[in-house]
């Protein structure tokens, strides 16, 4: 009688799920085995061949290399340089309050303005980094530099979130086992390595996830940075299978690679999820 | 809270009957003109749209507009169409969009709006642009298209002439550079973007090369590949063009143009007003061309500007003609000309007095329009662009050489169009 209370409760809401994400992905799915353009009124069952023509298609691993360096460089250095930040934070300091305050500023900016912040900021002519460095280096020119300016914009936005986090994770860590681990005459790198790492791990593995992810999909901080170029060298999976969708209309192409984005994620997403079950355990 | 829910329930009440009673008498027919978000004051564009309603009583004309991204405006009109949707009447069209309409069977036939006579008095390009299969799918409104912009003080205190031809651009570039201290030679747009193919293709017309020719890719002609060369020559060989335009848009080009730190400048009509404002450091020291061309090639312009056209399932299609007829008129288009500058289409305009007063600039545009040609009137051209794009761009800033580049786009072409059909 209660079970079937609740599943009565529970119903609306995953009715509502089930609108709003579960039929989009089968959609998605379902046209990803066509060839659909809206333009050509074409609409023809293919089956797997859109995923045949991504296989052998240079653009389509072109994106993913891109995304995958992205994605690793990205995280990682904002993973090492918030946990830095959140130890020092974490430290009684006068102005404490104010300082994470300031901290997330960079978080707080919407990713399409600070993107137009950094490509004026990167600008050869007028941008104040070449002005610092007295150098004169086309940071968005050339496809060395153009994928790492695209990292460094995302590091400088991201680092105050996954450094908020850990701060939060670091505090629930009890302040006794630090004392006691004084108390028998640790170092503070024994004190980092053998008390606030293991009890910080699964907080670790969340920022991982949410930033694994969110890096992967990275769409609006590139596009609006450069567009994809110079001769594709930043173009991710997702600003490509924007500009197969939406410039070219090629709704069947497209949403096969959406679906190969959907896939990776998911990987990854289990990928994590298992670490962080076994780290609990 | 009761009273709170009553208050509501009035005012819905009352604000549905009010509605009610402003609906138009039904013999009035609806026209719905749906364009992209209007650049200027649209208070000035609302007046022109009251004297529509002025001349035609019988008309209620419901002016709604659409984000200002381009590629917006093309999803909305692209979804809506294929939906075969009657909501709206007439739209706005970018130049490149009307093959690609026609061809899906979403505009209407225009052809009697503009017969043949009165074709001769539009620019060339834009009626090029407008015409697929021999019918014309809409009537060119404003124009738009790249142009050479000169420091005209520098080259007279220099002695030199505008130049005709790109040898002679890089001769005055070198001249004037070598004297004038920081100040570049020529400026121009090559990010990978929509703009890169508009410069590209600048230097393969005036090349006697182009991207199709009898609707069959010919992207990789010796013609072209000596145009997209010549590019980075500018850069690398010549030094006339700083390595940033490979990264440039047109907004960053204006900047550095406008601030007195180059010579000569490729870009839009639009830039005029920005040098000229009180306070700009170059305001009376510009002067504007067509591009120069290459050694027995024609001057070239990629066009851009706006079409007005149809829709298919229009269910007033007549009132909707008489809109059009209206906005592409010579006076709809003088007046749009003096108050948010939207360039006419009509050549007749050009000569017309008030206008040069007020704008001295608009005559050494008739040269430019005149040149203007429509990039590759294809029904393809959105998903060729997108080919094109990162090839010229690869070719642009060396990363790939120009024969390399141009073979692989070529390849891409024929792809494309052997699967769309």
């Amino acid at each position: 009688m209660r079970k079937e209370a609740s599943a009565r409760f529970v119903a609306p809401s995953l009715l509502l799920m089930c609108l709003v994400t579960v039929y989009p992905v089968f959609y998605v799915l379902w046209l990803s085995l066509h060839r659909k353009h809206l333009t050509f009124g074409i609409e023809k069952f293919l089956g797997v061949e859109n995923y045949i023509a991504l296989a052998g298609d240079a653009r389509f691993w072109n994106a993913l290399k891109n995304t995958a360096y992205f994605t690793a460089t990205s995280v990682s250095l904002e993973l090492a340089l918030g946990l830095g930040i959140a130890l020092l934070m974490n430290r009684a300091f006068k102005l404490k309050g104010l300082m994470r305050a300031v901290v997330l500023i960079p978080w707080a900016v919407p990713t399409v303005v600070s993107a137009r912040m950094w490509e004026w900021l990167y600008n050869t002519d007028f941008g104040i980094l070449n002005y610092l460095l007295g150098t004169k280096v086309n940071w968005l020119g050339s496809t060395f530099w153009a994928m790492n300016a695209a990292v460094f914009m995302d590091v400088w936005k991201t680092t105050p979130f996954v450094a908020i986090i850990l701060m939060a994770g670091l505090q629930t860590i009890p302040g006794e086992l630090y004392q006691a681990a004084r108390v028998d005459g640790a170092g503070p790198w024994a004190v980092f390595k053998n008390i606030t790492l293991p009890l910080l791990k699964p907080v670790i593995l969340v920022v991982l996830i949410f930033r694994t992810l969110d890096a992967f999909r990275v769409f609006d901080a590139i596009y609006v940075l450069t567009g994809g170029g110079p001769a594709q060298s930043t173009e991710t999976l997702s600003i490509y299978a924007y500009k197969v969708l939406f410039q070219t209309l090629q709704f069947g192409y497209g949403s096969a690679i959406s679906v190969m984005v959907f896939l990776l994620v998911g990987a990854i997403s289990v990928f994590y999820i298992r670490l962080l079950s076994r780290g609990m355990r | 809270m009761k009273r709170a829910f009553f208050l509501l329930l009035c005012i819905l009440v009352s604000a549905y009957s009010c509605k009610k009673t402003e609906t138009p008498a039904p013999e009035k027919t609806t026209v719905v003109f749906k364009h992209g978000k209007i650049a200027g004051d649209p208070a000035l564009f609302q007046e022109l749209l009251d004297e529509f309603e002025r001349q035609n009583p019988d008309i209620d004309l419901r002016d709604e507009a659409l984000p200002a991204s381009t590629d917006e405006q093309h999803q909305f009109y692209v979804i809506n169409l294929e939906g075969k949707g009657p909501e709206f009447d007439v739209l706005s069209m970018d130049v490149i969009w009307v093959p690609e309409f026609a061809r899906a069977g979403w505009l209407r036939d225009l052809s009697h709006l503009v017969p043949e006579p009165q074709r001769e008095e539009f620019f060339p390009g834009p009626m090029q642009a407008v015409t697929y299969r021999e019918k014309l799918w809409a009537v060119p409104w404003y124009i738009d298209a790249g142009l050479l912009y000169y420091r005209k003080d520098l080259l007279e205190k220099h002695g030199f002439e505008p130049p005709r031809t790109w040898a002679e651009l890089i001769s005055i570039s070198k001249a004037i550079t070598a004297k004038e201290p920081d100040t570049y030679g020529f400026i121009w747009q090559g990010k990978q973007y929509e703009g890169l193919v508009c410069n590209v293709l600048e230097y393969m017309w005036s090349n006697r090369g182009n991207v199709l020719r009898e609707g069959r890719p010919v992207l990789a002609s010796p013609e072209n590949i000596e145009a997209l060369g010549f590019m980075r020559d500018l850069i690398v060989r010549h030094k006339v063009t700083p390595e940033l335009v490979t990264t440039a848009i047109e907004e960053p080009t204006r900047h550095i143009f406008g601030n007195g730190n180059a010579v000569f400048l490729r870009n839009w009509p639009y830039a005029w007003n920005i040098f000229e404002k009180e306070g700009s450091a170059i305001k009376g020291k510009v002067g504007v061309s067509v591009l120069p061309a290459f050694e027995g090639g024609e001057h070239a312009a990629t066009l851009g500007g706006w079409q007005l056209g149809i829709n298919r399932y229009s269910r007033n299609p007549e009132a909707a003609e008489r809109l059009v007829r209206f906005l592409t008129s010579p006076s709809a288009q003088k007046t749009l000309a003096l108050t948010i500058g939207y360039k006419p289409t009509r050549k007749s305009l050009y000569e017309d007095r008030e206008l040069r007063a007020e704008q001295p600039f608009i005559a050494g545009l008739y040269d430019v329009f005149m040149h203007a040609r429509p990039r590759p009137v294809s029904p393809y051209y959105m998903m060729m662009t997108q080919a094109m794009q990162p090839e010229f761009s690869a070719a642009i800033s060396g990363m790939k050489t120009p024969e390399e580049a141009l073979r692989d786009a070529q390849k891409e072409l024929k792809r494309i169009m052997e699967t769309a059909e």
